[in-house]
């Protein structure tokens, strides 16, 4: 295929990616992943780097956002970076070495059960109800994890504090190995631990959670680079694709109905999980 | 956990922190993809015959992964080694931005903060500069 149609339609599927991922809280990656091993070739640990810059991409422009309206929670995240970076340096490590002893394809059967088991949390009515009676542990209470924010919809200041700060660091660890392992953000592995463990409020589990991914993408995203398996003609066109794609889904979030785009959008994910799985089994 | 009786008190970053990282994220992006955009544009504009199996066969930055190599590829104008560039700064905005966390914590004399935000800057160093070349 000639370049420019090549790069072409990596632009216009990283456009989509990044549409529909911001919308339904997924991130591009999870489209761009599997779409560049099945459609466009792309071996498994290069669309892994690939992925992990179009997530930094995507979470920059998000995070800014939120760190400027006062949602994220810097110091809980930042803290919390501690478990995540690791297990990102672990999951692309785990991923170069599978990639040297051909193991790829076991790789590809894991990237597509991570992606179905993601499916059940992004379709989860995210809960919106403020956690009560939380009962801080003593970590959190060393480190002053209690924030406040001005909720626009109630009008008024929102106060939480943190618990359960240990189990959270063990979610958060594991969401780093998936994130440096596949190129995904695993937000919602993120925001599980910020919202079931920590008990923070959703709004501050989403802000907090975006927040994180991108340092976690540098750390998975710096060895891959360092490793030389981020393909930059690859790389280019996706993060450009997904950055505008993910914009512009930001802008016209409150004017779509979020249930359609997730019913046209969950499905394509299944369908390319098991696309994966099956190539990973030999069968596709 | 045991539960304490009070709750921790709520320590917020000051206000300029929020701005400074705000800061960080739009220029280290902003600032990235335009170097990659520019480049990489340039980069089809001079490889007309360029096919996807030649990109997909060879990763045309390994050269200029290591700062001797970059740098010289930028001085000769190598528009591989300005896309190498766009792709670190990209990587390198959410970096800073630990950094500039890093430094608030400081300010606030927050010692637990500090060597936290320290070590996830020095491991993440050291997945770009000493894991990620020894496993290529």
């Amino acid at each position: 295929m000639e370049l420019d149609l090549f790069v072409l339609l990596l632009f216009l599927v990283a456009i989509a990616a990044g549409f529909v991922g911001s919308l339904v809280g997924l991130g591009g990656g999870v489209v761009i992943i599997p779409v560049l091993v099945v459609l466009f070739g792309v071996s498994f640990p290069d669309a892994t780097g690939v992925g992990l810059m179009t997530i930094l991409a995507t979470s920059s422009t998000a995070g800014a956002s939120y760190v400027r309206e006062r949602l994220t929670d810097i110091r809980i995240g930042m803290f919390l970076e501690i478990a995540t970076v690791p297990g990102a340096l672990v999951g692309a490590t785990a991923t170069v070495f599978l990639t040297h002893a051909n193991l790829d394809d076991l790789l590809l059967i894991a990237l597509g059960v991570v992606l179905l088991s993601l499916i059940p949390g992004s379709i989860q009515r995210r809960n919106e109800e403020l956690p009560q009676g939380v009962v801080p542990d003593r970590r959190s209470q060393a480190l002053g994890f209690a924030g406040a924010y001005f909720d626009q919809p109630n009008q008024r200041e929102v106060r939480y504090v943190a618990a359960n700060t240990d189990p959270a660091l063990g979610v958060m660890f594991g969401a780093g190995v998936v994130s440096g392992m596949f190129g995904i953000g695993a937000g919602v592995f993120k925001v599980l631990a910020l919202e079931r463990y920590l008990r923070l409020p959703m709004k501050v589990s989403t802000a907090t959670s975006n927040f994180m991914i991108g340092v976690t993408g540098a750390a998975g995203g710096g060895i891959l680079l360092a490793a030389g398996y981020v393909n930059a003609l690859v790389a280019a066109p996706v993060v450009i694709g997904t950055a505008v794609g993910a914009y512009v889904g930001t802008r016209l979030l409150p004017r779509l109905l979020n249930r359609t785009v997730r019913l046209i959008f969950l499905p394509v994910v299944v369908v390319l999980a098991i696309e994966v799985i099956l190539r990973g089994l030999g069968v596709a | 956990m045991t539960a304490p009786s009070a709750p921790p008190a709520d320590r917020r970053l000051p206000d300029a922190a929020y701005r400074r990282m705000t800061l960080v994220l739009r220029v280290g992006l902003l600032t990235s993809l335009a170097i990659v955009l520019a480049s990489f544009f340039a980069y089809l504009l001079t490889n007309p015959n360029a096919t996807s199996g030649q990109v997909l066969s060879s990763n045309p930055i390994l050269t200029y992964l290591s700062l001797g190599g970059l740098a010289a590829g930028l001085a000769r104008g190598s528009l591989e080694a300005y896309l190498t560039l766009g792709l670190l700064v990209l990587l390198a905005t959410p970096i800073l931005r630990v950094v500039t966390g890093a430094y608030y914590f400081a300010r606030g004399r927050e010692r637990t903060m500090t060597a936290v935000t320290i070590t996830v800057f020095a491991l993440i160093l050291f997945g770009l500069l000493v894991l990620g070349p020894y496993i290529r």
